[in-house]
């Protein structure tokens, strides 16, 4: 077999086990790189930082499933862990009835780590029908949009909502996004009829969207994928507010050596080509 | 009168919406709440229309046979198992729903995600070939994004971030705003042709001009 086929026709089992193998050593043996943090990540940080503790809340919204967690779900734990380590309130919604239980287990595992109190620390509000009904509707009042928390107790009976009436209330708002519904039907529904201050979580693969919207000033802050988490995370830890395990920046070398594989594979795949040019 | 109606309707909220929006007035806000209410209202029976859909286009399929109706065994096993353990034990901590969430929806929605890697790795080694000067340029463009967005990046040269940013922020940004744009205008387009009676693909049934 010529040079050419040999590398233009790589099995495609040989590129699989080449990239679990890059995949899961780095997950058992840490390599440990880390990367710059970049604007749009300190930005967010900045605006979270800001909130007044024990004050009006912050407002996160669970616009994921399970399966954008590995990138979506660390930044969830970062950012309820900088609010709690701040004393800063916070209420948990979703707009994908899917991203609920991650949503209720994120506030189990932050609010144990922080000892904070349901009702008066933070508040879990859920799921409803309706998407940009939602949306509207909170911008007119929160508690006649969810009259009742995530487990049927009425939210007007929690500390945490004394004086909050809307998004006049809530000094940051954060979309944790993987698609539609997300960030983008909190800019159109949220942010441009009712002036809230919005910043959001992407996945990786969607970040590229979102930059118009954070040039024009829509979005404050962005967290685009595992790079983004992990950034988040390194700044937790250097500002002294968790010192928990760093799942996205541990993963952040599995996908810095995917990537590299990718490359490498992209350039033989070149080479071969183009011998085969010549040769034809 | 069955198509009468129903445009008629969506002619007068469309132009009453269109106007609300841009008058700052008490009776404005109160139709806007109004409106909004009927929303989540009419949300909550898009839901029941939606369990309804997918029941009776499952039993078809296992009725008639069709390709892969096996796998609707498993979509109303699947409807039926969540919908009582949902309603019978509630959805908090430690019920069966949230059982079945942690072990079977988050798993499964895990690994379908985490498989993409292994087929983008592949595609992109059978496809990413330089064989035109914009597939060249695709290439160039892809390699500085990837590797520019890990830390290795910063790890090989300090300027591969800038420069990974400087792609996504300036050439990759104006063909995004041009699209936008695009976009928006289609909606309004589109939105205007439905207001006005022209486009009727949402009433269902046969389009007629």
């Amino acid at each position: 077999m010529k040079l050419a086929d040999i590398l233009g026709k790589i099995d495609r089992r040989i590129i699989f086990i080449v990239l679990t193998i890059v995949i899961v050593v780095p997950l058992l043996s840490p390599i440990g790189l880390v990367g710059r943090v970049s604007n749009r990540v300190r930005d967010l940080f900045q605006a979270i930082d800001n909130i007044k503790p024990n004050d009006k809340p912050l407002l996160i919204s669970v616009d994921f499933d399970p399966q954008s967690m590995p990138e979506l779900y660390p930044m969830l734990l970062s950012v309820l862990r900088h609010a709690f380590a701040k004393n800063i309130r916070v209420m948990v919604m979703g707009l994908w009835v899917t991203g609920v239980g991650l949503g209720e287990e994120a506030l189990k595992i932050t609010s144990q780590e922080y000892n904070k109190e349901y009702g008066k620390d933070y508040l879990f509000l859920g799921w409803k029908p309706g998407i940009s009904a939602v949306i509207l509707g909170m911008g007119r009042s929160i508690k006649e949009t969810f009259p009742t928390d995530y487990y049927g107790k009425p939210i007007d009976s929690f500390p945490i909502m004394q004086g909050v009436t809307n998004y006049r209330d809530i000094p940051f708002l954060l979309s944790l996004s993987a698609g539609d519904p997300g960030y983008l039907t909190w800019i159109s529904y949220a942010q441009t009829r009712f002036g809230v201050k919005l910043g959001t979580g992407v996945t990786a693969v969607s970040a590229a969207d979102a930059y118009p919207y954070l040039q024009s000033g829509q979005l404050t802050g962005l967290l685009d994928g595992m790079k983004g988490a992990s950034e988040y995370e390194f700044l937790l830890s250097k500002y002294g507010y968790s010192k928990a395990f760093r799942p996205a920046s541990q993963a952040m070398d599995s996908q810095s050596l995917a990537h590299l594989v990718i490359i490498v594979l992209i350039i033989l795949g070149n080479i071969g080509y183009f011998l085969a040019r010549k040769r034809s | 009168m069955q198509q009468r109606i129903p445009l008629t309707l969506c002619l007068i909220m469309g132009i009453l919406m269109i106007v609300q929006f841009f008058v700052p007035h008490k009776l404005s806000e109160t139709t806007f709440d109004l409106v909004v209410k009927w929303v989540r209202i009419i949300s909550a029976f898009a839901l029941v229309l939606g369990v309804r859909s997918i029941t009776v286009r499952s039993i078809e399929q296992i009725r008639k046979r069709r390709k892969d109706w096996v796998y609707s065994i498993f979509t109303l096993l699947g409807l039926v198992i969540t919908a009582v353990a949902g309603l019978g034990w509630g959805v908090k901590a430690g019920t069966p729903l949230r059982t079945i969430y942690n072990n079977i929806l988050v798993p499964l929605g895990a690994t379908m995600f985490s498989i993409l890697a292994y087929y983008m790795a592949s595609a992109a080694y059978r496809a990413f070939r330089a064989r035109t000067k914009e597939a060249t340029l695709l290439l160039i463009a892809a390699f500085i994004v990837m590797i520019g967005k890990v830390p290795i990046g910063s790890a090989i040269s300090g300027r591969l971030p800038d420069f990974a940013d400087w792609v996504l922020n300036v050439p990759n940004m104006a063909a995004k705003r041009g699209i936008l744009f695009g976009v928006a205008l289609g909606m309004i387009a589109t939105s205007l042709k439905i207001i006005l009676g022209i486009e009727r693909g949402w009433l269902g049934g046969r389009r007629q001009k």
